[in-house]
This record gives structure tokens, sequence and C-alpha cells, in this order.
């Protein structure tokens, strides 16, 4: 069985970097985009099994932006979407994830700072790992 | 009355708003009822009860006249609303110019300058005084001296008739008395307008600089605001970044780590953890239009106290220290912002447990008055010195006690306490003896806006 793919979109590299020594350490692959459309364009090509998305990235709402067309997308619309957010983002979206879950284009949502063990949690709820 | 974070009008700096110049417009059209009512009592005390002979018919016509002209003005204040200070004010100076025509014409007929009521002008000038400004003031103070001047000269010439009041009297046309009245009248007037207009711009200049000074200070506010902030902001992704990496570090590290570096890694994380937590603060700290009544909710606050403590149920624990909600734990209900009320409970809850002393306990009693809920916590700590019984409200402020007591603090849990009580219109009490405990007594309006004030029993 091939390895479970994972892609992080999230223009902070040592962010990036630290989730992907956790991930890569309990087996999964990590593959990564900078900014919303690279990552738009990495999950049509790689079609990866689980996505982190961060929700503050150059633009105030681009995380929520590409959730949205990654979900409009008929070759990415299944693929599981966890958010990253932080508790100070000023999203625009006045939202409350407890409330508005069906209405949000995401699986999960995960406050920053990330720990470890947490992520670890999170993506294995959703992607039991195939080692 | 104004909050201090509203800005003042800036109407108020001429004096006057449309409104509050139209309010004045009312209470004239009452004083001049008065005015009326007056003058026919003094018409029939005079006429019928001292004899005088009044020219009863000319007098019924002025007074018929000032009737009718004040339920024209009364008539169009009711059909139109007030709109520009300019239009409202040409109506006062309209109004005031018929007043003092009429004023004039019942003195001539009521024996002139026999009648001692001719003062009645002074109150005109004063009243011109307080609302007008400069040139305005002496244009309605000089018509009045006019007037009255001419009719008093007008009858001393025969030119109009003179009603005796006095029956004997020649003193409307003793030259001497005349010019004695005269000279004392025109100085009364000029000096009562003087002395209103100088101590009315001294006001006016007094309220100019308090609107100016109240907009710097609401400026540099939000400068403050606009700081932390920004420096929230920014500070966040470092911070989050840097505590996932250790923490990160201490997962890799695993059990084969050297117990140095462990334990070094775990302070760098416990310190990660303060400054995230200062960085929420922060962010609550600046956030604004929370009590916006979309984010209102009904809330059962001894659901929230009980879910409080059992946060901190595990911290307490671990220092011996017993949380007990005292009372009949009855739903408690207010309508207000939950995530807000509930950040003032967890801080003065944690705040109890993280400064008591080991084994100690921290109670809570709820109670429901009838417009207000009171919620008091109070620990067996270390206490609040009287001196600092103001400043621990500050942001950034540890007393020395609490610094003593751990380094964890973020200085900004009671700013954010006391924001967020204000804004919701209560109100928060400290009693505290150092060295024996606090009780904060948290007082909150049933329905938590902004505006609310808790009404009396």
């Amino acid at each position: 069985m091939t390895k479970k793919t994972i892609l992080v979109i999230d223009d902070d590299i040592d962010l990036v970097e630290i989730i992907r020594v956790t991930l890569e350490n309990e087996g999964y692959e990590v593959i990564d985009a900078q900014n919303g459309d690279r990552g738009k364009a990495m999950a049509r090509e790689n079609n990866p099994d689980l996505i982190l998305l961060d929700v503050m990235m150059g633009k105030v709402d681009e995380g929520f932006q590409v959730a949205y067309e990654l979900r409009g997308d008929e070759k990415t619309k299944g693929i599981p979407i966890l958010m990253l957010t932080a508790v100070v983002d000023q999203t625009g979206f006045d939202f409350d994830p407890s409330k508005d879950k069906d209405f949000l284009p995401v699986d999960e949502f995960m406050e920053k700072p990330i720990s470890p063990r947490k992520l670890v949690d999170m993506v294995r709820k959703h992607l039991p790992t195939s080692v | 009355m104004l909050k201090p974070q509203e800005p003042i009008p800036p109407d108020s700096s001429h004096f006057v708003s449309a409104e509050s110049l139209r309010l004045r417009l009312d209470w004239f059209n009452k004083l001049r009822w008065g005015a009326v009512l007056g003058i026919l009592l003094a018409m029939l005390v005079s006429g019928v009860l001292l004899r005088y002979a009044l020219p009863m018919r000319p007098l019924l016509i002025t007074v018929g006249v000032l009737a009718l002209l004040n339920l024209i003005y009364v008539w169009r204040n009711r059909r139109q609303a007030p709109t520009a200070i300019r239009g409202e004010m040409r109506l006062v100076k309209l109004q005031m110019v018929g007043d003092l025509v009429a004023l004039t014409v019942l003195l001539n007929l009521t024996g002139g300058i026999e009648n001692p009521f001719f003062y009645l002008f002074v109150i005109h000038v004063i009243i011109a005084s307080l609302l007008f400004k400069g040139r305005e003031i002496y244009q309605i103070t000089w018509l009045a001296i006019a007037l009255f001047t001419t009719e008093v000269l007008l009858e001393y010439g025969s030119i109009i008739p003179h009603h005796h009041l006095l029956s004997a009297s020649h003193l409307a046309h003793e030259l001497p008395f005349i010019l004695a009245t005269l000279a004392s009248f025109w100085l009364v007037m000029l000096f009562s307008a003087y002395m209103v207009a100088s101590i009315m711009k001294h006001n006016r200049a007094i309220k100019d600089e308090l609107v100016e000074r109240q907009a710097a200070l609401m400026a540099q506010d939000k400068a403050k605001t606009d700081f932390f902030r920004f420096v929230a902001h920014e500070v966040k992704s470092p911070v989050n970044t840097a505590q996932s990496a250790v923490e990160t570090a201490l997962e890799l590290g695993g059990a084969q780590m050297k117990p140095a570096i462990e334990d070094m890694l775990q302070r760098g994380v416990r310190r990660l953890e303060q400054a995230t937590e200062m960085v929420k603060d922060l962010a609550d700290l600046t956030r604004g239009g929370m009590l916006k009544p979309e984010h209102q909710t009904v809330v059962d606050v001894t659901q929230m106290v009980f879910r409080v403590m059992e946060n901190q149920q595990d911290m307490a624990s671990r220092r011996g220290i017993k949380l007990v909600l005292e009372g009949d734990h009855q739903p408690v209900v207010v309508t207000t912002n939950k995530s807000m009320l509930e950040k003032i409970i967890h801080n003065l809850i944690s705040n109890a447990v993280r400064y008591n002393k080991d084994k100690g306990c921290v109670t809570i009693t709820l109670h429901d008055e009838r417009t207000a809920i009171r919620l008091a916590v109070s620990d067996e700590g270390i206490g609040i010195a009287p001196e600092d019984k103001e400043r621990i409200f500050e942001e950034f402020y540890r007393s020395d006690a609490a610094q003593r007591a751990t380094n964890l603090g973020t200085g900004l849990g009671l700013s954010i306490v006391r924001k967020f009580v204000e804004e919701m219109g209560g109100q928060i009490e400290l009693h505290s003896v150092p060295g024996e405990g606090s009780r904060f007594t948290l007082v909150l309006p049933r329905r938590a806006t902004a505006s609310t004030e808790i009404e009396g029993p």
C-alpha cells in the first residue's frame, strides 16, 4: 500500500516544516504550497488524501476562498480539508466553527499554535495511517 | 449624560442644536402664556380692585394679539420638526422683536415710565444674551432701549397719549425724572447684555476646548487600541510557530532526550504558551462591537460558572484548592455576549485559583437580583494592597505579590474584565485584605447592552 499524501497550504515555511517533520514521522507523505493558487494547482495535479489549509495567507480570507474553490472543483471536491486558524485572525468571515460548520467548505478547524500531538490525532481521525 | 467614549456632538460647540433651541422656543411659548395670564390678572387687580382708569379695550386687544401670535408659534412648532439652527434662530429673533413691541405697547397703555414693570425689558436682554452671539445681542438690546426711550419721549412730547397709573402724577412730563430713569434703564440694559455676553463667551470657549480635548483623547485612545491590535497581530504568527517548533522538538526527542534538554524545552513551551495567552488577551482587549444584538444570547450563568470551575479543577486540585459554588444552583439568566461573560468569569476564577494559598478555598456566590445579577469570587490568597486596587485593572500591571507568586500571568486578565464589564453596563467591586484574600464582585444588568442602566429598587 502506498503512503497517504497530505498537502499543506501555508505561507509560513517554518510551520510547513514543523508539520512535515511531524507527519512524515507518522508515515504520511507531505507536499506543500506557499500560496493559494499553487495550492489549488497541486491539489488538482497530485490528488492528495487530505489538505491542511491556512486560513490567513496573503489576503485576509484567501484560505476561505481556496476552500470554496477546491469544493467547487470536480477533481478536488472530495478531499477532506482541515483548516488552520489563529485566534487573532480577522478573517472578514465572522464565523463560529461550532455553529456555522454546515455552511463552511471545510471538515475541521484547528487552532494555532499547532500542537504536534493534536495534529497527528486530527489527521489520523480523517486519514488512518497506511503503514 | 454622555459616556466618556462618546464624542460630544460638534453642534454643542455653538451652544445650541436645532433640537435644544426648539426646546427653548417651546419654553418661551409657555412663558408667553404666563405673560398673557399675568397681564389679565394685573388688569383685574388694578382695574377692578385698585380702580385705576386703565384703557381696557386697547389692553385686551394687545393681549389678544399676543395670545393669537403665541397660538401661531405653538401651532408652527407642533407642525414643523426642528431642522437647521439658523432657521430656528431667526424665529427666536422674530418672536423676541414681537415680544418687545408688545411690551412697549402694554407699557404705553399702563402708565409708561410710571409703570415699574418696564424692567421686564432687562429679562429679554438677558435671554437674548444667553442665546445669541456678539452683534446679535446688541441689536436686540439697542432695539429694546430704542423702543422704550421713544415711547417715553413721545409721551413726554404728548405725541402719543399718556395713561396715568398714579391719578395725580405728572412724572411722565417731568424731564429730570425721565432722564434719570432712562439713564438708569440704559445702564442696566447695556451692562446686563455685556455681562451675560461675556460670561457666555467664556463658557463657549471652555466648551470648545472640552470638545477639542475630548477628540484628542479619543484619537489617542484609538491609537493605543490600534497599536495593541497591530502588535497582537504581528506577534501572533512567530509565537505560534515557535511554540509548535519547540513542542515538535520535544516530541521528536522522545524518551532518549537528556533531561536537561527536555527541561529547557519545557520551559520554552511554558513561556511561549504565556505569550500566546497575551496575544489572545490583546485581541480581546482591542476587539469592538461584540455587544451588537446579533452577538447576544440568553445565558444561564450558573451553568457557565460550573463549566469554568470544571476547566479550573485540574489546576486547583494540583495545589489542593477547593472550588465551591454556594447557594441552590438555580438557573440565573442574563442576555449578553456569551464569550465575553465566559471570559470575565474565567479570568476571575482562574485568578482566584492562581493567587490562592495551597489548600485554600475559592468560594463563588451567585445572586439573582431583580434587574441585575451579582457574582462574587472570593479566594484565600495573597490579597491586594490598597495602593494596587486601582492599578491591577491597568494593562500589563502586575502587583509585586502577584509577580512573586508566578511569572506566568499576562497582566491583561483584569483589564479585560474591566473593559468587558464596562461595555456591558455593569460594575466590578474589589474587597481585599493583603495576606488574607480577595473578593471580586461582579454586578451585571440582566440585559447587557452598553446603554443599559440598572434601575434602582
